[in-house]
């Protein structure tokens, strides 16, 4: 037998009547499972060649991007496109760099003025991605569908047990009581029977957190980096223990090898970690069996540049770069995320895609508030993104009742200004805190490349 | 050697990439979206398909044959309420709707036969029809004996036939960009020779869901020098045929020393195929045959392993018993019949029919796939020999030894009486008694002592309506 069996696979739902198996899903989970279909062959195509599908993809999106989006066909012409051409990898070399403040500035014009019908209605999400510059994102309904599908992919990769329970801490949810949904949700509800999923709202007190975490005893947990590592602090301190947990899913925030060892230790469980962003979607996910990442290559090209620009090499670290392959709505070309992040070697399983060893990107502190409450800083960047002037912020925790806005800006915020940041941080973070705003010409990173968008300065200060 | 790159795959393992056919990139109905793929409608149904079997072919034969039980579980319950015929059956059989159905229940259910199948005429046809599996549609069946059957299929039985359709070029990685010349017989009678017919593309399922590259038609009506012509002119990289002409086109290459290079694989069906056509084809052609069991009123059976000459069980579509003579399944090594349950076919649910044909049961494939392993299909029951004894055994005549009478350009044996066999020839030179004698003896030799050997000749001896052509044929019922 050449074959290692390790267990069984799930049947989807049937849309049809006496159809048991096998399955015939609806149009939409069709669609779904023939991308699915693809990506299971394409994870193992060599490197080379899912780069030269990445270019086949990135030529129709820079024809569009240079005739429908006006920053771009600015910026394209002066790299020498002409509409037609093929787009090899020296051109790309001349393309600039994108920044976030770019994206900032640019505003509508970096928006396509004319998508293809077919890729359906648009929505906006904002971010203030790992350097505290906010910015909204415009999307469209096809590219959410390749979104679904890899969130899919992922889930396939690790071989969950969809009937298990699951506990959410992240930005949703009843703060006090949680909420329970009958399924794990789209798109995996869509397509296959799933169990239930418990939720509850991470800018709430962590001792909070930590006990309805416990009551609800979960199989899985998905939560963000640096809260995993509040929660086990908090259940080691109580001497308690998750006795069903499997795994636990992180996103959000870079996982360091003291997160998995601090989680093995606490709850028994090891971590799957996801690297993605709002801009870009999912960017990479952990490789079944290890704690490297394969980048999702059917979806994102991602470049890791070395300070002079070029691709860095299996051990060395540089800059994140990404162009989205498929938003028609708002391309983003050789995108700099703010992330740093180190290529590895070729992984053993024997897919091609790309590996990354670690990324470096945004970091949060906990809040401390007077009353005595521990919270994770879940920044809603939606109000954010609309104060004009902004280029970039960091909120620091100065005093128990004070916070520092410290912001690199094009111009002081006005009074109204100050006071819509104001409004967001107090609904964030639930505390009447008072506020100092200070102007500055750059906002370092810490130590490692980390950004803080809150950064805890108490004497004392809060775990993680 | 062959990379074991085992991977897991959400629970059930498969292949590194390099041992698995690769699928090309599907169309896109999405512009300016051209990879991966966003296909739409029909084409993203037969892919979401395709995926399913692309995981599941990895499973184990008894996960097969428990989801199996759970689709029998519906289509039992629908052939309960709206076919008589069935309703009957079922309740004699112990089944109550609402009930599980077990291995116990199912083995208690009677086999049909063909001939009973002949005789229902459309008893078996259910007037209700789930309206998701879309339109009935109606066809007849080959007839190899000349009395049609007629069969009624919903629009969703021939997507699960699409979708094997697919997997079976994909198991034998038939590269779909290149040209595919088949070999049949044209309904519209646009495809005589010489030219036969082009078309753009391999038509569907292929081009629903993969850009291909163009076929070329030409009907079977034709002359073997004008298979060959149409070979040479239109240089396909995939022939499909039935076994008897590829075996007569193959021989004809071979005495005239012709080549046909752009052959990669010859795709056969409908017939039963030899070790001796595989020969002949890997000699004429350097290519090898790719076989499939398949019906027109059941659908696909079984397609050839990738890997071996063996065939395995298409599970997700049919259940397929072999049974031996007490209605009991055969083990590895014996012979019995082909008794069929298309999964899928609610429009005429067929429990339990027997096709008519032998199959050899293989022991589980070391391909790891763990869809059950047919080792031979034999062909149709009713063309084995019929013996003294009240038995029957399978008839096979040794082409090689007919080969060393020069001169043969087609035989078919014919049992007429338990004692008497006639042996029709069409022969390009009159054969001499040495020849005779040597043919006799030949038959003797690969049928029995018993036999009185009768010689007649012909001009042609003339296929079966559906274009099929048998080497044995008994006159004797089973």
């Amino acid at each position: 037998m050449r074959l290692l069996r390790t267990g069984l696979g799930a049947v989807p739902l049937s849309d049809l009547e006496g159809m048991a198996w096998p399955a015939i899903p609806t149009p939409l989970a069709s669609r779904m499972l023939s991308l699915q279909q693809q990506l299971a062959h394409s994870q193992w195509w060599p490197q080379a060649e899912l780069r030269r599908w990445q270019f086949r993809q990135i030529a129709p999106l820079v024809e569009h991007a240079f005739r429908t989006v006006p920053f771009y066909g600015e910026r394209l012409a002066a790299a020498g496109y002409r509409p037609g051409q093929e787009i090899t990898e020296e051109f790309w070399r001349r393309l600039p760099l994108l920044s976030r403040v770019e994206v900032r500035s640019a505003g509508a014009a970096i928006r396509s003025t004319a998508l293809p019908q077919q890729h359906g209605a648009t929505s906006e999400t904002s971010t203030s991605g790992s350097s505290g510059t906010p910015i909204k994102v415009t999307k469209s309904a096809a590219e959410q569908t390749l979104w679904s599908s890899f969130a899919l992919r992922e889930e396939l990769w690790h071989r969950r047990d969809w009937s298990a329970k699951v506990a959410v801490i992240r930005g949703a949810g009843n703060a006090t009581t949680g909420q329970r949904f009958p399924s794990w949700g789209p798109p995996l509800a869509g397509i296959f029977a799933t169990g239930p999923v418990s939720a509850f709202e991470i800018r709430s007190d962590l001792a909070r957190q930590a006990e309805w975490l416990r009551s609800e005893n979960p199989d899985y947990l998905l939560t963000f980096g640096t809260n995993v590592v509040f929660l086990c602090q908090e259940f080691r301190a109580r001497g308690w223990s998750l006795p069903r947990l499997r795994e636990v899913r992180t996103i959000g925030e870079v996982i360091e090898p003291e997160t998995r060892r601090l989680c093995r230790e606490v709850w028994g469980a090891g971590i799957i970690d996801t690297y993605s962003c709002e801009e870009a979607g999912y960017l990479a996910f952990q490789c079944p069996g290890r704690t490297h990442y394969h980048v999702q290559m059917e979806g994102v090209l991602l470049e890791v540049l070395d300070e002079r620009g070029n691709d860095a090499a299996p051990g060395e670290s540089g800059r994140v770069v990404v162009t989205t392959l498929h938003n028609f709505a708002m391309p983003f070309l050789r995108y700099d995320l703010g992330d740093i992040a180190e290529v590895g070697e070729p992984c053993a399983c024997g897919r091609g895609l790309q590996v990354l060893t670690r990324m470096v990107g945004r970091a949060r502190d906990m809040v401390r508030l007077p009353t005595g409450e521990k919270r994770f800083v879940w920044q809603s960047t939606a109000k954010l993104a609309e104060i004009e002037p902004i280029l970039r912020y960091q909120v620091a925790q100065t005093a128990l009742d004070e916070l520092e806005v410290r912001l690199v800006a094009a111009r002081p915020l006005t009074p109204a200004e100050e006071d819509a940041f104001r409004a967001a941080v107090i609904a964030n973070l639930g505390y009447e805190f008072r506020f100092r705003f200070v102007y500055r010409d750059e906002i370092p990173r810490a130590a490692g490349g980390k950004y803080f968008v809150f950064r805890s300065e108490l004497e004392t200060p809060a775990p993680g | 050697m062959t990379a074991l790159r085992a991977i897991a795959y959400h629970g059930l393992t498969v292949k590194g990439a390099s041992d698995l056919a690769r699928p090309p990139i599907p169309h896109t109905a999405f512009a300016k979206v051209a990879w991966p793929a966003l296909p739409t409608g029909f084409a993203a149904q037969l892919l979401a398909l395709l995926h399913q079997l692309e995981q599941s072919q990895w499973w184990p034969a008894e996960r097969h044959a428990r989801l199996q039980f759970r689709q029998l579980g519906r289509l039992l319950a629908h052939a309960f309420a709206w076919v008589p015929f069935h309703r009957e059956r079922l309740a004699a059989a112990g089944y109550r709707p609402g009930m599980e159905v077990t291995p116990e229940l199912w083995s208690r259910l009677p086999v049909i036969a063909r001939k009973e199948m002949q005789s229902l005429g459309d008893a078996l046809v259910s007037p209700q029809l789930p309206k998701e599996h879309g339109a009935l549609l109606t066809d007849s069946t080959s007839g190899s004996t000349g009395v049609p059957l007629r069969i009624a299929k919903s629009d969703h039985v021939q997507t699960i036939w699409a979708a094997i359709t697919l997997r079976e070029a994909l198991w034998h990685h038939r590269d779909m960009r290149l040209k595919l010349g088949a070999l049949k017989r044209d309904p519209e009678g646009l495809s005589f020779a010489p030219a036969g017919r082009a078309h753009a593309d391999w038509s569907a399922p292929f081009a629903t869901v993969f850009p291909t590259g163009p076929a070329t038609l030409l009907d079977s009506r034709s002359t073997t020098a004008e298979q060959a012509a149409w070979l040479l002119r239109e240089k396909p990289a995939y022939f499909i045929a039935f076994p008897t002409l590829v075996r007569d086109v193959a021989r004809y290459f071979l005495e005239r020393g012709l080549s046909l290079p752009s052959l990669k694989g010859v795709n056969t069906r409908g017939e039963p195929v030899d070790p001796e056509l595989r020969e002949l084809c890997r000699r004429a052609f350097g290519a090898e045959v790719a076989d499939m069991y398949s019906a027109n009123e059941v659908g696909y059976a079984a397609l050839q392993c990738p890997e071996a000459e063996h065939f395995h069980v298409q599970s997700e579509s049919a259940l397929v018993e072999v049974l031996d003579g007490s209605g009991r399944p055969c083990v590895p090594g014996e012979i019995g019949a082909v008794v069929v349950t298309p999964l899928h076919n609610f429009a005429m649910p067929m429990l339990r029919y027997a096709l008519g044909d032998l199959a050899e049961v293989g022991a589980p494939c070391p391909c790891g796939r763990g869809l059950p392993v047919l080792k031979r299909i034999l062909g149709r029951a009713r063309d084995t020999l019929a013996l003294p004894s009240g038995s029957r055994r399978y008839a096979r005549i040794d082409m090689k030894a007919l080969q060393e009478v020069p001169g043969i350009v087609q035989f078919q044996v014919v049992q007429k009486t338990l004692h008497e066999i006639e042996m029709r020839l069409v022969t390009r030179r009159t054969l001499d008694a040495d020849d005779e004698a040597k043919l006799r003896a030949e038959v003797k030799k690969s049928l029995g002592d018993h036999l009185a050997v009768v010689l007649t000749y012909h001009d042609e001896i003339p296929r079966a309506p559906s274009g099929k052509y048998f080497d044995f044929v008994s006159e004797i019922p089973a």
